[in-house]
């Protein structure tokens, strides 16, 4: 008896137990629910150069306990991709986070956020704290409350001579060589050894989005001051916990440690970790994400 | 000539963790030689996971043990030549009958009366040899990518002798007893990018030259010319003397050894060949799901439990 069997092809872990389409002004944006549990956890999206399968080394671990609840941002993924600049603004997205809680019957949820996902996951807490039961926030993409990288400061709309770095970072590169923008960024996100897989992965789930709705998504309107941000952070009464990597090129470990101190929540640094350490570090991170879940409940474990 | 070791020179850099951590461990002596064994879980029945070739240890089962540990009870134990095992210097130390003998002596030491053997590549060698000679020990043999001369090898492996000094240090003409004194690590690159075609493979592969620069290139050369030693008219003979349940595992893109190798075991040994497509000679490292299902599979098929 003879059998063949596949290698190739990204099968999944876990398959959700029920998906749909929630649509908010004209755009659809496609959610998943696992399992059974509780709380509900709401995996919130990140930038939209990803969707929601950034969470799949998170999806079928936490799923085993609780509730888990993903969707896609708008502008990649299964939800739509609206060609406005505003349709990409911070409340937009926490506006879509909200219909998704209506559409799944969740009337609140832990927050997982993920860079500029763990600002949507502290904006929704400090605006909405009734939803909210507690929020994780891994490397978060908060600007304002502390230095960025000192490479971090080519001006996004102009025109340079180079394409060197982070030059790359810059709407004419990306309208010009979208490829070689993801390809040079996923290399930046994962700088630990062996990551070819996520780098893979990225690039790939980047190539489902275009460069256009990449520049819409970083023109969208968030919070622009140090004082705003502050303001959003300090509402925010839910516990609160930070998963940073230390050597995360995008966002300094610095300003997950500001904002572990203004939301009055806990830091944990991952060594050697860069910007995803939920996709490079899962088990670390699963259990983080696990262990704060439980003490919300007051639960010993 | 390569002195023995005591255990604790033997391991040059410090360990990584280990999901899982053996639940008892200790060292049996035979023949002179001291070979370190583990065992994990409490399950029935016993699954053995046995060395291969002592370029690697039993690290090598690591994406195994935790998945199997949670069903049954496993014994592994590292090859003599590396790990934490004694690493005899004469060539004759490394037939496939001193690692058979090497594996019942582990199995005497653990009190595992009997046990599903899990082979890798040349573990082949000496899994058959126990199944043919000592079949109430053996409940069923798994072969992971065997390396058994039932089918010509890669055309291009056949071209360079082993012992003979070479002219050049292409490709395979670094599977070559000189070229291993002379530059060992170029030899391990080479070789284990042979065994990991698989995209995504780095960690693998970092991993197998670390186990194997835990060895030293002499003590390679001896287990290369024990190995050489073994004939095909008498591995044929001990396939005829298998009367357990077997299963063979190959990867369809095999470049150690060919996928022909382990469809023609599979039919010496009458036993079920799973051919995993795409994978390469190391699929219990960069397939380990497939594998572990595949070998829980038919361990309950052999203990007469539907699952």
């Amino acid at each position: 008896m003879t059998l063949t069997m596949t290698a190739s092809g990204q099968t999944r872990a876990r398959y959700p137990d029920e998906d749909g389409y929630v649509e908010r002004d004209g755009v659809a944006v496609f959610w998943e629910r696992y399992g059974e549990g509780e709380p509900t956890l709401l995996l919130l999206p990140a930038w939209s150069i990803v969707h929601s399968r950034q969470w799949k080394a998170q999806i079928p671990y936490l799923a085993r306990h609780y509730r888990v609840v993903t969707f896609d941002g708008r502008g990649n993924g299964r939800s739509d991709r609206p060609s406005t600049a505003e349709a990409y603004d911070d409340a937009e997205y926490l506006a879509d986070a909200l219909a998704v809680l209506e559409a799944t019957g969740t009337e609140r949820a832990v927050l997982i956020g993920l860079s500029r996902g763990g600002r949507w996951a502290v904006e929704l807490a400090a605006a909405r704290p009734e939803r909210v039961l507690g929020a994780v926030l891994i490397d978060p993409g908060i600007a304002h409350v502390a230095p960025p990288h000192p490479w971090w400061t080519h001006p996004f709309d102009e025109e340079f001579d180079t394409d060197e770095g982070w030059a790359k970072f810059n709407r004419h590169y990306w309208l010009r060589n979208y490829r070689g923008f993801l390809q040079f960024f996923a290399e930046e996100v994962f700088c630990e050894p062996h990551s070819t897989k996520q780098i893979e992965d990225l690039v790939g789930w980047g190539l489902e989005t275009t460069a256009e709705t990449l520049v819409l998504t970083q023109l969208g309107a968030q919070p622009a001051s140090t004082g705003e941000m502050e303001g959003i952070l300090r509402r925010v009464r839910c516990p609160v916990l930070v998963i940073h990597g230390d050597d995360d090129r995008l966002r300094p470990l610095a300003i997950g440690a500001a904002v572990a101190e203004l939301t009055g929540g806990a830091l944990v640094s991952i060594q050697g970790g860069g910007h995803c350490p939920q996709a490079r570090h899962p088990v670390k991170v699963n259990l983080l994400i696990r262990q704060f879940v439980e003490s919300l409940r007051g639960r010993a474990r | 000539m390569t002195a023995v070791r005591a255990p604790s020179e033997t391991r040059t850099a410090a360990e990584q963790t280990r999901a899982r951590y053996p639940d008892a461990e200790g060292y049996v002596e035979r023949d002179g030689a001291r070979l370190f064994w583990e065992r994990y879980g409490e399950g029935d029945p016993t699954v053995f996971l046995l060395p291969t070739w002592s370029i690697v240890h039993s690290r090598f089962w690591k994406a195994q043990i935790p998945y199997l540990a949670r069903h049954y009870r496993v014994v592994t134990f590292d090859g003599r030549g590396n790990g934490r095992s004694d690493r005899p210097g004469r060539w004759q130390a490394y037939t496939e009958r001193e690692f058979a003998a090497d594996a019942l002596a582990v199995m005497d030491a653990t009190a595992t009366e009997r046990a599903a053997l899990v082979s890798l590549s040349c573990g082949a060698l000496w899994s058959t040899l126990m199944a043919a000679e000592h079949p109430d020990r053996v409940a069923g043999l798994v072969y992971i990518a065997p390396a058994v001369a039932l089918a010509p090898p890669h055309p291009e492996r056949a071209v360079h002798s082993f012992l003979e000094p070479l002219g050049t240090d292409e490709g395979w003409a670094r599977y070559n007893q000189h070229y291993w004194l002379r530059d060992y690590r170029g030899f391990l690159e080479f070789f284990f990018s042979r065994c990991l075609t698989e995209p995504h493979s780095t960690k693998q592969h970092e991993d197998c030259v670390g186990w194997a620069l835990e060895m030293t290139p002499e003590t390679l050369v001896a287990t290369e010319q024990g190995l050489l030693l073994c004939e095909l008219a008498s591995f044929q003979r001990q396939c005829r003397r298998v009367h357990c349940p077997t299963l063979v595992i190959h990867g369809s893109e095999d470049a150690i050894r060919p996928h022909a190798q382990g469809a023609a075991l599979a039919a010496a040994t009458r036993g079920r060949l799973v051919t995993l497509a795409g994978s390469g000679h190391l699929p219990q490292a960069r397939d380990p799901v497939k594998v572990n299902l595949l070998i829980r599979e038919f361990i309950e098929s052999i203990a007469g439990r539907a699952r």
